[in-house]
């Protein structure tokens, strides 16, 4: 098994939305050592694969996403078994997909895996790149929990562009040796005590979205420039704290690990996770006023997919609970396929409260996080957030 | 006649991919700059607005101005001290000259990261550094400015460049006879002198080469103060990087960035090396 910092030390450039990219190979060989069997049930299941496919797969198989999410150990038996050789395209950024599409990637791209507010910015604003799923090709889509069948951010006139694969939130992440928990508001860490001891990912939407909603902004994915102007002047209060604004997740973790902060804010709680490995001890909670936000990535399938019989066997395995319950379990996150539940280990299971997804509806359809690409009359749109956190940063 | 025809037909290749390696990169970095770029789709045109943009922002120029403050820094400590160890590895230790370039080099053969990371180990609150001053009761608290800050990222950059800018000094001295330099001291040309008037006009090919490596590297580098810089460690080529990402990239702006933070290095560069004849020529 690798050593998890040094897949930190590997993490690098990547998106602060990228937790994928840091967990790659760290749990791998134990979440196939722990499904293994079920996992290769399922890569032989003929009756699953061929209701997804129609029996013609094989050959290869183009995917672009987040690193980790192209399932190359857990799916590792289903690729083999079915003759599919995977070419993957690692993303950074959740827009990639998108620009590679639009710059000569059309008819080289099959599955899309990105995260849900991507996605609905994606479908919002008529933008072609997800075709429409026929999911009776994907029968084990019929297993996604409540929250996630049909899921809002990924439909659009009635049609489905894709299924949601793992889903997580964005906590504040502590040291328990200097912290007995975290404010109630995000706002409250303008206070000195926390002078040298904050963390944040380098990320516009994220953290201007988390202060937002502290200074009591109902939306804060739809705000004024008047109303992103006044919090970022919020947000300059806390800056003295911070003392970096980590290049991603596992950047964020190192930095907690050694000790030079001691609160990772809008981390994640897989991070807990890594510190332990190198017998650091930490703990997650969000703000009790406040909250925080939360996350899903999908499977999508791209317009013009050339592979498009192996991209839906693929996705159709993936849904599965077995395969669903081992690339959770891999990349720290939460499952969302109802019998994969039962497949999580204790401590992996509780990492998120499922009653919160159990049924339709919910904070991950009603919680938009991301701005609208454009202005949109008087609410600004992403542009001037990501130019509003250059300032926070130069500030 | 034939002769201009054989050099031509030799340059050809080199030629070649100095154009596709370079001039068509930049020219269509140039380009971009004039164009504007919405939902993610660049339409062509003409326009300065990323220019002024770029002019008119007091913030950018703090940003330049740091850069070029922390890249010079960074040289300015790079080059001498490249300079040291070749003169050690030419004329103090000749026979162990290739072993001691090894061991410097062999820093190069670790990642990048890994080395930054390693940086990080050593400067952190809880490094090695402040542990040892602490082990020794230097001091009693961590210096916090040792990580994330200008400092740490001069002082990584420093740790990362030291090798690359040995070699064109240590290149450069190598071809320097010790004779040279035994003759000077005979004529009374000794210590500082000697450097200034004998070895540094000799070698200056080497210094030069050493100081646009160091310098153009470190005005350029986004990765250190990403990792080590902290909140006030936005360099240059974070500006351009983050306009190359994100669900509101503006490519033009950052090729606008891009081609004013080359045109300000070639100047500095060239300054630099003006300077460094006339001092030399005293």
């Amino acid at each position: 098994m690798s050593d998890p910092l040094e897949d930190l030390k590997n993490s690098k450039l990547n998106a602060p939305v990228n937790r994928r990219y840091v967990l790659n190979g760290i749990l791998g060989i134990g979440a196939v050592a722990a499904f293994g069997p079920l996992l290769a049930a399922c890569g032989k299941s003929e009756s699953s694969t061929e209701a997804a496919t129609g029996g013609k797969i094989g050959g290869e198989l183009n995917f672009i996403g987040y690193s980790g999410e192209d399932a190359a150990t857990v799916a590792k038996d289903f690729l083999t078994n079915n003759g599919i050789t995977v070419k993957p395209t690692f993303i950074a950024t959740a827009d990639e997909p998108l620009t590679k599409f639009k710059t000569g990637g059309r008819g080289q791209l099959d599955i899309i895996s990105d995260n849900k507010d991507f996605q609905r910015s994606v479908l919002s604003a008529g933008e072609e790149l997800y075709q429409a799923l026929d999911l009776s090709r994907i029968p084990n889509a019929a297993g996604l929990m409540g929250a996630f069948k049909s899921a809002e951010w990924l439909t659009k006139d009635g049609k489905s562009y894709g299924v949601p694969l793992i889903w997580g939130d964005e906590p504040c992440v502590y040291n328990p040796d200097k912290w007995d928990g975290v404010p109630a508001k995000y706002t409250d860490f303008a206070d000195k005590k926390f002078k040298g001891e904050l963390v944040m990912v380098d990320d516009a939407v994220a953290n201007t979205w988390l202060w937002a909603k502290s200074m009591g902004i109902s939306d804060p994915s739809r705000m004024t420039q008047a109303q992103l102007n006044a919090t970022i002047k919020e947000m300059l209060k806390t800056k003295p704290n911070v003392v970096t604004f980590s290049a991603s997740l596992g950047d964020q973790a190192d930095v907690l690990v050694r000790g030079d902060a001691s609160i990772a804010i809008g981390g994640w709680a897989y991070q807990i996770v890594l510190a332990g490995k190198k017998g650091v001890v930490l703990k997650s909670a969000s703000p009790a006023t406040d909250g925080t936000f939360y996350w899903s990535d999908s499977y999508g399938i791209a317009v013009d997919a050339p592979n498009i019989d192996n991209a839906y066997a693929f996705i159709n395995f993936m849904m599965s609970p077995a395969a669903n319950a081992a690339i959770a379990t891999e990349l720290g996150s939460g499952v969302t396929i109802s019998g994969a539940l039962d497949e999580l280990d204790a401590a992996t299971k509780g990492l998120y409260d499922y009653s919160m997804v159990a049924n339709a509806g919910g904070v991950l359809s009603t919680q938009v996080v991301v701005p609208p690409a454009n202005d949109e009359g008087d609410i600004v749109g992403m542009a001037k957030w990501v130019k509003a956190w250059a300032d926070f940063k130069l500030g | 006649m034939k002769n201009s025809a054989a050099i031509r037909r030799l340059l050809l290749p080199g030629i070649s991919l100095y154009a596709i390696f370079f001039i068509i990169p930049l020219s269509i970095l140039a380009v971009y700059s004039f164009w504007t770029q919405i939902d993610f789709k660049m339409h062509p045109g003409f326009t300065l607005e990323h220019y002024q943009t770029v002019f008119m922002t007091s913030l950018y120029r703090d940003v330049f101005l740091r850069t070029i403050i922390v890249a010079m820094l960074t040289a300015l400590i790079v080059v001498p001290i490249a300079y040291i160890l070749s003169y050690i590895m030419q004329f103090v230790f000749p026979s162990k000259a290739r072993l001691l370039l090894n061991i410097i080099l062999i820093s190069m053969f670790s990642g990048y990261l890994v080395r930054i990371y390693a940086w990080r180990t050593i400067l952190g609150k809880e490094g090695l550094l402040n542990t040892a001053l602490i082990h020794f009761r230097i001091i009693t608290e961590p210096i916090t400015f040792l990580i994330f800050s200008n400092w740490s990222i001069a002082i990584t950059l420093v740790g990362l460049l030291i090798p690359l800018a040995l070699l064109p000094i240590w290149s450069s001295m190598s071809n320097v006879s010790k004779d040279h330099l035994e003759v000077a001291g005979d004529l009374g040309s000794r210590g500082f002198q000697m450097h200034r008037t004998i070895l540094i006009p000799m070698v200056l090919p080497g210094i030069a080469t050493a100081f646009a490596i160091s310098f153009i590297l470190a005005a350029g580098d986004f990765v250190v103060p990403t990792m080590l810089g902290g909140t006030n460690g936005v360099m240059a080529g974070n500006l351009i990087a983050d306009q190359f990402k994100g669900l509101a990239p503006n490519w033009p702006l950052g090729a606008s960035l891009a081609i004013c933070v080359l045109a300000i290095l070639i100047a500095i560069q060239m300054g630099f090396m003006k300077l460094v004849r006339e001092v030399t020529r005293l």
